[in-house]
């Protein structure tokens, strides 16, 4: 008679840990829900980008493989591109605020020349990498036709969404985005 | 009717692509190897063989090609001739 009410107790805590499962779930939105706010276009959860290196304005090496872990902000910009002019210190802040915590911000420059990229980047005080593409190589690998276009790439490497055009990437959606990525482990649940 | 958009490009650069000038139509990705390209004649061999010609195939219920032309430059190419010819098709199907 007396392990009946010991067998309620048990079922009630049972209950009680699905409701907190369930509320952690509300709380945290999929990807897919936070792409929305910033119109972003989402890509299926098997496509990666093409892998590309290259040098930044200041000689230094850069390469996708070379990032693999964090999550990357691609952005494909150009000098002569004045929505990409306001994007760029945006870019900038994010680095300097989510860079410790495993944000690689990297701009891809449409065909211009080191020393036009090396100015521009003195200009607007820029400290994330600046890369080159001089013959539009990595340009034409991403399908870039219109500047900015910029992509978002998981901790796992696969592609999350693509932005044709500016956003407000400091803006409340784009951080919730960007924290939720962070907060991703390098390999998702099932997934190589 | 049905259009298809076939390249060499990888599938990644095509939904740029698409989604940068809003196609309402697929694209299709005959990356790497460009088998359909070659079987349709496409290949351009003045990039080595390594991207397709523009060439526009029209294709009936039967699966028969009826038409076929061929972008000689590099900007637009005139559409009328392929939109009266697939209305012409239409019709008699």
């Amino acid at each position: 008679m007396a392990r009946k009410p010991r067998f309620k107790m048990v079922a009630c805590g049972t209950v009680l840990l699905v409701a907190a499962v369930n509320a952690s779930a509300v709380e945290q939105p999929p990807i897919t829900e936070l792409l929305k706010p910033l119109h972003l276009s989402g890509y299926s959860s098997s496509m990666r980008p093409p892998e590309f290196s290259g040098l930044t304005a200041a000689n230094r090496s850069v390469s996708l493989a070379g990032l693999r872990g964090r999550v990357i902000v691609i952005n494909f910009w150009a000098t002569w591109c004045q929505e990409c002019r306001r994007e760029m210190p945006v870019f900038e802040r994010l680095h300097r605020e989510f860079g410790p915590q495993g944000l690689s911000i990297i701009a891809i420059n449409a065909r211009e020349g080191a020393t036009a990229v090396r100015e521009y980047s003195k200009e607007l005080g820029l400290t994330f990498p600046l890369v080159l593409d001089p013959r539009g190589v990595i340009n034409s690998a991403y399908g870039v036709i219109g500047l900015p276009t910029t992509f978002l790439i998981g901790r796992d490497g696969r592609a999350v969404a693509l932005a044709i055009g500016p956003r407000a990437w400091s803006g409340k959606a784009a951080r919730a985005l960007i924290q939720a990525l962070l907060a991703e482990p390098s390999t998702l649940k099932g997934k190589p | 009717m049905q259009i298809l958009g076939i390249s060499s490009n990888n599938p990644f650069s095509q939904k740029t692509f698409a989604d940068s000038l809003k196609l309402p139509y697929p694209l299709l990705s005959d990356f790497p190897h460009l088998k359909t390209i070659q079987s349709y004649g496409g290949l351009n061999p003045d990039w080595q063989s390594t991207t397709a010609v523009r060439w526009f195939f029209l294709i009936d219920q039967q699966g028969i090609v009826r038409g076929k032309w061929q972008g000689t430059t590099k900007d637009v190419f005139a559409s009328e001739p392929i939109l009266k010819a697939a209305r012409e098709l239409a019709k008699k199907q």
